[in-house]
């Protein structure tokens, strides 16, 4: 009998409450893992990058559930033999999901270099807020992963859902 | 003036700023936990520095300004700052100095390659890219 191909492993996991520390940690972790496997500077950066602007998303902009256990920061990073796959969940308000929508569905609308000009238009004319955030986060990990990004919307309750993005990287492509 | 030197932490990069040689250096990891609160101080810095500058303006010694950066990373949010200093010496550039910029960048690292790239482009001005091996 041959060896049967593991489709997808999960390299890394986290749920619970995300400090700045953590996300060094969990940044760290992935470095080391991507490196023993051999993956060349470019796939390690962009990974890096894709992990930064969505876990630093969930620290500044998620919308706290008092008393819930359930709909915490939840983040899982998995390889297969094409793609390196993040899944990244936080809670949010409904009210800010249709601009959130509209923002993801925007860059997804975008190729490589419409993406390029929506940064430089962004960096050009935003100002940061005060969480630090410019804006510029959803359209770089767009840009990074050069994948469309894949999300839901859960309803938790009249006040809240559970926001969950997917992006891929793939790591098979050519220089 | 004084010069302006923060050594790097986890996550701050190492800022050099030499106004007496006029070489300013930004280097290392870039993702503070509080971005305006590290940046604001350096642009300040900049701000009160311009005096210095354009007061030594005089016709046949304007001084050449050399910035280097040499980034392993920095954030989207970084990134905005970044561009704001050097935004900030393309202003003593509009004056008649001479600005060099010289973007660092490990070889194969696309990722760092291509940011430079776009910042170059976002101020249309030339960068030195100068490939480094570790």
């Amino acid at each position: 009998m041959g060896e049967v191909e593991i489709a997808n492993e999960e390299l890394l996991r986290h749920f619970g409450p995300l400090s700045y520390e953590e996300i060094g940690y969990l940044l760290n972790k992935m470095t080391l893992l991507l490196d023993k496997r051999g993956m060349n500077i470019t796939i390690r950066k962009k990974v890096y990058a894709v992990m930064v602007e969505s876990l630093e998303n969930i620290y500044k902009h998620q919308d706290h559930i008092d008393n819930d256990k359930v709909y915490l920061p939840k983040f899982t990073l998995s390889i297969d033999t094409q793609f390196i796959s993040m899944f990244v969940s936080n809670s949010i308000f409904n009210h800010k999901v249709s601009l959130l929508k509209s923002k993801l569905d925007k860059v997804n609308s975008l190729d490589k270099e419409g993406l390029k000009d929506l940064y430089k238009n962004t960096i050009l004319s935003g100002n940061v807020s005060p969480k630090g955030g410019a804006g510029l986060g959803i359209i770089n990990i767009a840009k990074v992963s050069e994948n469309k990004i894949t999300y839901t919307f859960a309803p938790v309750n009249e006040k809240y859902s559970y926001f969950t993005i997917n992006i891929q990287i793939d790591h098979k492509q050519p220089k | 003036m004084d010069s302006l030197n923060i050594e790097p932490t986890e996550f701050t990069p190492r800022i050099n700023f030499d106004p007496e040689n006029n070489i300013f250096e930004i280097s290392g990891f870039s993702r503070p936990e509080n971005v305006i609160g590290f940046y604001r101080p350096i642009l300040k810095w900049l701000d009160e520095f311009s005096d210095t500058v354009l007061s030594k303006n005089v016709d046949f010694n304007k001084s050449l300004l050399t910035i280097n950066l040499k980034m392993t990373y920095f954030n989207s949010a970084s990134s905005k700052f970044l561009l704001d200093i050097l935004l900030e010496f393309m202003k003593y550039h509009s004056r008649g100095n001479e600005v060099q910029i010289n973007w660092h960048y490990e070889e194969g690292d696309d990722e760092i390659q291509e940011s430079g790239e776009e910042i170059s482009d976002m101020l249309g001005y030339p960068f030195n890219f100068i490939p480094y091996q570790t």
